[in-house]
């Protein structure tokens, strides 16, 4: 180091941001996991929350398709996501959901189940979902609906994200106790609040610096 | 050398590792069951455990416990008791979650392309978890990390070089189809690494 000693400190480092490839490989990777967790969920014949929750429930009861459903949901969040967050998050969610929609589509022909235990589905969902939404949030993308405005909420008032969520889930999971046996609610209940675990334990703007 | 310490470092705390490995641990395990099922192989200690199982009829969980048993001594040497109980914990939960899962969870279609890459991606964000999280899988991640701290050559490259070996061995064992659809797991997982394995960001220990 060949600084003036004279200098009293340097210049503090630009805040360090993701480049275009290191953006669309988290929202990529974290679509997977998201559309993966959804996809065994479905398996099993479970609800979750958020957006997705709110599509499936539609989907169970309705007999419609889950993509197309959750595709549709999400389109008057997008005005939300621009005037909250600005054009960036909103197209990165745009693209996520898009994503995620298609994805969840695309397993249906090559990845069948046999049998899966709901235990297991929701588990599995909790992780892999949770960590696929921590992956969105961290790029600065979501999968929309609710999770936007639990990110504003977080952002403006320190409220943390998953317990938005929870709330949510809360109103959802009443209206699947009308709907689904008692023993599917509770299976996916667990799944709810693992993946509410996942993102309030590791959503840390304060850990994770970059953006 | 004046080693800077943060005046406030971010540490994880005892629960915070805690969920980060059974993360790590599950997500690995299915990715592993996953792998078996197509009777794909894969890179690292873990790669290296499947071809000793395909060749022996072994289970992969012993097999990968017992394997991983000298690695804890440089592992320890090197990194710390922390990082050895933490591994340890990891490679004995990975081990028994791939006896277990397999009752709860049975695949009527699974496409050798797509499960390549989904293991690929569930592996890589797996491994990532694990080495935020002061942990690892043992063996060569053990080897490839010590190797990024002290030498900052990426713990990708040195998994991506053991899988090279590890992938020559497969061409003899499986057919070539086989070990393509495995390359091309390992090449996703190890993209997945290199990319986001990042202690300028991730700065939490």
């Amino acid at each position: 180091m060949a600084a003036d000693p004279n200098t009293p400190v340097s210049p503090p480092p630009p805040e360090p941001h993701y480049s275009l490839l290191e953006d669309i490989q988290g929202l990529i990777i974290a679509a997977a996991q998201a559309a993966l967790g959804i996809h065994l969920l479905r398996a099993a014949g479970l609800v979750t929350g958020g957006t997705a929750g709110l599509s499936l429930i539609l989907a169970y009861a309705l007999g419609w398709n889950f993509s197309v459903v959750f595709f549709a949901i999400n389109i008057p969040f997008y005005a939300f996501a621009y005037m909250a967050r600005g054009l960036a998050f909103c197209l990165k969610s745009l693209a996520t959901v898009t994503m995620v929609s298609l994805m969840a589509e695309g397993l249906k022909p090559v990845l069948v189940l046999q049998d899966i235990h709901p235990g297991i589905a929701a588990a599995l969902f909790g992780i892999s979902a949770g960590v696929g939404l921590l992956g969105l949030f961290r790029h600065s993308g979501s999968l929309g609906g609710v999770s936007i405005v639990a990110l504003v909420l977080q952002d403006r008032f320190g409220f943390k994200a998953g317990y938005t969520q929870l709330i949510h889930d809360l109103c959802l999971f009443a209206v699947a106790f009308w709907l689904l046996p008692a023993d599917r609610v509770a299976w996916s209940l667990l799944g709810a609040v693992i993946l509410n675990a996942v993102i309030a334990f590791n959503h840390r703007r304060d850990w994770y610096v970059v953006t | 050398m004046t080693e800077i310490i943060a005046e406030n470092p971010a540490r994880h705390s005892a629960l915070d590792d805690a969920q980060g490995i059974a993360y790590g641990a599950l997500m690995a395990g299915f990715g592993v069951v996953m792998l078996t099922h197509l009777g794909l192989v894969t890179g690292q200690t873990a790669g290296l455990a499947i071809l000793i199982s395909y060749a022996t009829g072994w289970a992969f969980g012993p097999v990968f416990f017992v394997i991983n048993l000298p690695f804890y001594w440089l592992g320890y040497k090197r990194l710390g008791l922390a990082f050895v109980i933490k591994t340890l914990a990891a490679v004995s939960l990975l081990s028994g979650l791939t006896m277990v899962l397999p009752r709860y969870v049975s695949f009527e279609t699974l496409h050798p392309a797509l499960g390549a890459v989904l293991i690929g991606v569930i592996s890589g964000s797996a491994l990532l978890a694990l080495f935020r999280h002061g942990a690892s899988l043992g063996g060569v991640g053990i080897v490839a990390l010590y190797l990024q701290d002290k030498t900052g050559f990426r713990a990708g490259l040195t998994q991506l070089l053991f899988d090279a070996c590890v992938f020559g061995v497969a061409l003899l064992l499986r057919d070539g189809q086989t070990v393509a659809w495995s390359f091309l797991g390992a090449v996703v997982l190890n993209l997945v690494i290199t990319m986001n394995h990042r202690r300028d960001r991730y700065i939490a220990t």
